[in-house]
């Protein structure tokens, strides 16, 4: 097989790339742009100090149902694909008592970092995503420190599949309520409470524990496969 | 500045993922081709003194724009998902031919069919 001009690719590359920042820089449609209508109306709106999370949790909420559904699908299909496979031998538990301290230190200041991102996400940088992959990495570190197995026996894996799908449910569910009110779905019918407040933002903080706890179960399923399962080559 | 790199990143990453024979290495590119666009469409609203979009107080204050880091923020998940999903796949490729070229790989594979 021989190999692509190289000396004609890159060049190829970054015209298409120049080419498409010029586009995108010079093409803006009439009417008020988003950006500062969002600065000035979206946190009397929303009721949620973090823009970002006024956006993606009330505007665009559609948006991330859909994130939502494609991460619980990777999960879902890590799983489906390595269930099958034959395990490798039980990861060897590394003696280092340095992993083992850092291990036991580290992951209850991570946990509690995860729901303070969750739970404050509407005011603050973080949210679920972020929250949950926080307290995902603390699971990673004891698997690091303790093997794998000794935080798997821990969990009950029906009673975490159960949960994965009780949050997808509860997640519709809320999305599906304001139409009994004769809104549309997703409206944020819960009072919004004063900007800044750790109560405020109606069902934004709502969404953002669930999310908070489908990405840190997910996170687990993903590493949990992963370090059963990796093989000698 | 971010525009600058993010194209760098880009091109770094497609040259990645068209050159190297490695299955890993292409992961990897994919995922700094990720990242470019990342950083691409959050330069994008950038600003000259722009600070974070959180409201501190009452008043207009010079925010970024919000809109493409929320929508980046659907980028980062998918992009762990596909990861995730082409690992597991890596893998099981992986278990069955006991390589990561994706030359060979594919070699093996046209002398399955067509033996």
């Amino acid at each position: 097989m021989s190999r692509p001009p190289l000396a004609l690719l890159i060049p190829a590359v970054l015209l298409a790339l120049g080419v498409l920042a010029l586009f995108l820089f010079t093409f803006f449609p009439g009417g008020e742009p988003v950006s500062p209508y969002l600065a000035r109306d979206a946190a009397g709106e929303t009721g949620a100090a973090n823009l970002v999370a006024g956006v993606y949790l009330n505007y665009r909420l559609y948006d991330t149902l859909f994130e939502v559904l494609v991460f619980a699908v990777a999960v879902i299909g890590v799983r489906y694909y390595l269930v099958g496979q034959k395990e490798g031998a039980a990861p060897p538990i590394p003696e280092s008592p340095v992993v083992r301290t850092a291990a036991d230190l580290l992951f209850s200041p991570l946990l509690l970092i995860g729901v303070y991102l969750v739970l404050f996400g509407h005011l603050s940088p973080g949210g679920g995503f972020a929250g949950g992959v926080v307290g995902g990495s603390g699971l990673l570190l004891c698997a690091i420190g303790l093997g794998g197995e000794v935080i798997a026996r821990r969990f009950h894996e029906t009673a975490l599949e159960r949960a994965e799908w009780l949050i997808l449910a509860g997640f519709l569910l809320l999305l599906l309520v304001p139409v009994l009110f004769g809104a549309a779905p997703g409206t944020n019918l819960l009072p919004q409470g004063t900007v800044g407040n750790p109560v405020s933002g109606g069902t934004i903080v709502i969404y953002n524990i669930l999310i908070g706890a489908k990405v840190f179960i997910g996170t687990w399923v993903v590493i949990y496969y992963f370090t059963r399962h990796r093989g000698e080559v | 500045m971010g525009i600058v790199i993010a194209v760098v990143l880009l091109g770094i990453a497609i040259l990645g993922l068209v050159l190297r024979r490695d299955l890993i290495f292409k992961l990897l590119s994919l995922g700094v081709l990720n990242s470019g666009a990342v950083l691409f469409l959050v330069s994008l609203g950038d600003r000259a003194g722009g600070t974070a979009p959180i409201v501190r107080g009452p008043g207009p204050a010079a925010y970024v724009d919000p809109l493409p880091q929320a929508l980046v923020l659907s980028a980062i998940v998918i992009d762990f998902a596909v990861l995730a999903v082409a690992l597991v796949f890596a893998m099981l490729l992986v278990e069955r031919y006991h390589t990561t070229d994706s030359v060979r790989i594919e070699e093996e594979v046209t002398k399955e069919l067509y033996r």
